[in-house]
């Protein structure tokens, strides 16, 4: 587990790599003052420029002023709450917004991502899990394509039902099946290239994309056949996943999106 | 015997009510009775004392006024009844020394009180079971009083009476009322003692439900004036227990929540810190706080959460626990069904199971999950190889903070709040949770959830693809 470790922190370090995914404008919105210049500090250390706001009157003033790339906001703050904010800003921008909750119920991450946050971080957060969301949700936004799927939809393939705003993972029966982070997101990068053979480099390359910060140590193979091993219980070993023997793997499904009722 | 007297024993207020009721009812009834019985019994007897007094002086009067033999004997046939016997004879029936006893002593000086005229002759009064009877038979006299009375020529008149003396016999009639009428007022106190004690039962009721429920109701405050003021005082100390608790809960949430803004600020300062083995153990502590936290929270929201009830597969989450045990390179193996349909909320379950398994893990350092089907529940069974648990403290390890390696200092961390959670999410899913120590040691954690109604895709076996696949996983 150490050795993996080391090998993302050095992968963090490569100059390369920092130049190419870690710039941008980030407006942190928090009302700790502490908070806001910790992050504020550890952002910029990983290239970023920052810029900050203790409450929603000044974070609307900036944001009508700058453009940005991305808004760290925290969903309790004085006066206006962070969800209104984020359905404000959602009228006249598609600026990606990671919103950081305060309480890990269930409710309150929903709430955040129906006021249209592309992701959501809880409190306390760790800062290398914070920055892995806002890398990923960078790098969707930058790269988005035809086939990449928003947050904000559920997605179907063979009876099977994916909301990748819940992060859940619905069998044919409609029977909830647990899924862990990596999985979810190994699943989320099968479902985004179906019917294509990717490799287990891509495979760890789309789902590091995705990971949230939860270190990627396990090997992809683990990973894959632990997958497998969910869903064909479900279905009785029918094999959505198959091998293709030297190149890696492919998701063999015809999958559909249906938008989420998203507010 | 002793036990069964303290089962017998009215344990009610109504049935002691009752048992007091009919008791002074009985013994007023009885009194009542022997008491009218007396006075009319001694009222009876000088009627019929008086009656047989002029019935002899008659009777004799007119065996008298006849002279021969047979004349006299017919004329004491002719005045016999079936209550006085009457028979002319030359000697007499009751013995000249016949005992004077003391009812003899009494009934001969009544006699002479009521008639005057029988004193001035010589009469002899005896009871046949005294040993007055002078000849014949004794048989033919059993239980009779004899009384006989000398005529001028010496000759005697012999009467004897089956009526007086006789026993009282016992009034069956009237005790058979008595009984009725003690049968009707327990049935008639029993229904009026039950109404009367009902506001007792439900405020007995109410302050049972009191400790169970979450937000109990206040008890309504009728009945008679004693059960009003119980309770409103019961309402007033609820009231008071409730703000009491709810003010420690929400000092305790706040303070727990609180922490967090801390906590975070701690680990964004560690990320600046140049000493990776130094942040790497703040970190470690850190999450361990966090751990503490969230344990708290979990345990004052008592398993009551706001997500929503929906099958789920059961062998998924326990799957995905157990894998991150195994990435941790931690003991644990997993048996039994892939797929186990339950209704609950995901991420109690996720916390309750995690918690046991946890457990298994940090005391009993390995933990060997087993997923069965049991009719229409699902068993999970968690067990470890550790010491045990002592069974005096097996329903101790469910309270809150309550940690049994206390004594051997706080090697294994933990808030105590583990076994608590899991217990409360498990009873909030309807099911049950059970420990019990393993005969080759350490604890067995067995919980019971009920199967959810959906017919699984799993049920339609796939060629030589068995549904409870066996799969061992000890790394």
């Amino acid at each position: 587990m150490g050795l993996f470790r080391e090998a993302e922190r050095k992968m963090d370090q490569d100059p390369i790599k920092t130049i190419a995914e870690d710039h941008g404008h980030i407006l942190v919105v928090d009302d700790d003052p502490q908070i806001r210049l910790l992050v504020s500090r550890f952002l910029q250390r990983h290239g970023y420029q920052v810029t900050g706001a203790p409450d929603g009157r000044v974070m609307m003033d900036v944001v009508a002023r700058t453009s940005f790339d991305l808004i760290v906001l925290d969903l309790m703050l004085p006066g206006r709450s962070g969800v209104e904010l984020c359905r404000d800003v959602r009228m006249t921008s598609q600026v990606p917004i990671v919103m950081l909750t305060a309480r890990s119920e269930e409710s309150d991450r929903i709430i955040g991502l129906e006021g249209g946050a592309d992701d959501y971080v809880t409190k306390p957060f760790s800062p290398r899990e914070l920055l892995a969301r806002i890398r990923a949700v960078l790098r969707r936004t930058r790269s988005r394509n035809a086939t990449e799927i928003r947050r904000s939809e559920i997605v179907l393939f063979d009876g099977w039902s994916m909301d990748l705003r819940r992060r859940e993972l619905q069998s044919p029966s409609g029977t909830l099946v647990d899924l862990s982070t990596g999985e979810f997101d190994l699943l989320v990068a099968f479902v985004e290239h179906a019917n294509r053979v990717l490799s287990r480099e891509a495979l760890m390359q789309f789902a590091k994309a995705r990971s949230s910060g939860d270190p990627f140590d396990r090997t992809i193979d683990v990973q894959i056949s632990r997958l497998r091993r969910k869903l064909e219980a479900v279905t009785n070993g029918s094999q959505l996943i198959k091998t293709v023997r030297g190149s890696g793997y492919v998701f063999a499904s015809d999958v559909r999106i249906r938008e989420g009722q998203s507010a | 015997m002793r036990k069964y007297i303290e089962r017998l024993w009215p344990d009610t207020v109504a049935s002691r009510a009752i048992m007091i009721l009919v008791a002074a009812l009985l013994a007023f009834h009885l009194l009542g009775f022997w008491a009218y019985r007396v006075g009319f019994e001694s009222l009876a007897m000088a009627a019929r004392d008086r009656g047989l007094a002029e019935h002899i002086v008659s009777i004799k009067r007119a065996i008298a006024s006849t002279f021969d033999a047979p004349e006299r004997d017919r004329v004491a046939h002719d005045l016999s009844s079936a209550s006085l016997e009457v028979h002319w004879s030359n000697v007499s029936l009751v013995l000249g020394n016949a005992p004077a006893t003391e009812r003899a002593q009494i009934m001969e000086a009544r006699l002479k009180e009521l008639a005057p005229e029988l004193a001035a002759e010589s009469f002899r009064v005896g009871f046949a079971d005294d040993g007055a009877l002078g000849s014949g038979n004794a048989d033919a006299y059993r239980h009779m009083m004899l009384v006989s009375v000398r005529l001028t020529d010496g000759s005697w008149v012999n009467f004897s009476s089956s009526a007086l003396g006789a026993n009282p016999h016992i009034d069956w009639s009237v005790i058979a009322v008595t009984i009725c009428f003690g049968v009707g007022i327990v049935v008639v106190a029993l229904l009026l003692l039950r109404w009367a004690t009902r506001p007792l039962r439900d405020l007995a009721i109410a302050a049972e439900r009191f400790s169970i429920d979450q937000t109990p109701q206040p008890l309504p405050e009728n009945g008679p004036i004693e059960v009003r003021r119980a309770a409103r005082a019961f309402n007033t100390m609820r009231e008071r227990i409730q703000r009491l608790v709810t003010e420690r809960m929400q000092a305790m949430a706040a303070v727990s929540h609180d922490l967090r803004t801390p906590i975070t600020r701690l680990r964004l300062r560690s990320e600046l810190l140049d000493d990776d083995a130094t942040r790497d153990l703040i970190d470690a502590d850190l999450g361990e706080m966090e751990a503490m936290i969230d344990a708290t929270l979990e345990y004052l929201r008592g398993g009551v959460s706001s997500e929503a009830i929906r099958p789920i597969d059961l062998a998924s989450v326990i799957e995905t626990i157990v894998d991150d045990h195994l990435d941790q390179g931690h003991r644990v193996a997993l048996i039994g069904l892939t797929s186990a349909p339950v209704l609950g909320r995901v991420l109690s379950l996720k916390r309750a199971f995690s918690n046991i398994i946890g457990n298994a893990i940090k005391y009993g350092h390995t933990a060997r999950v087993t997923i069965a089907e049991a009719g229409d529940h699902i068993a999970v069974t968690v067990e470890d190889e550790g010491s045990g648990i002592p069974p005096a403290d097996m329903e101790r390890v469910f309270q809150p903070f309550v940690r049994l390696e206390e004594s051997r200092g706080r090697e294994t961390g933990g808030t105590g709040l583990g076994l608590t959670i899991a217990a409360s999410v498990i009873q909030t899913h309807s099911g049950l949770i059970n420990l019990a120590n393993r005969a080759a040691g350490g604890l067995c954690v067995t919980i019971t959830l009920s199967k959810a109604g959906l017919s699984s895709a799993s049920s339609v076996s796939d060629a030589g693809q068995a549904p409870a696949l066996s799969r061992v996983l000890w790394s």
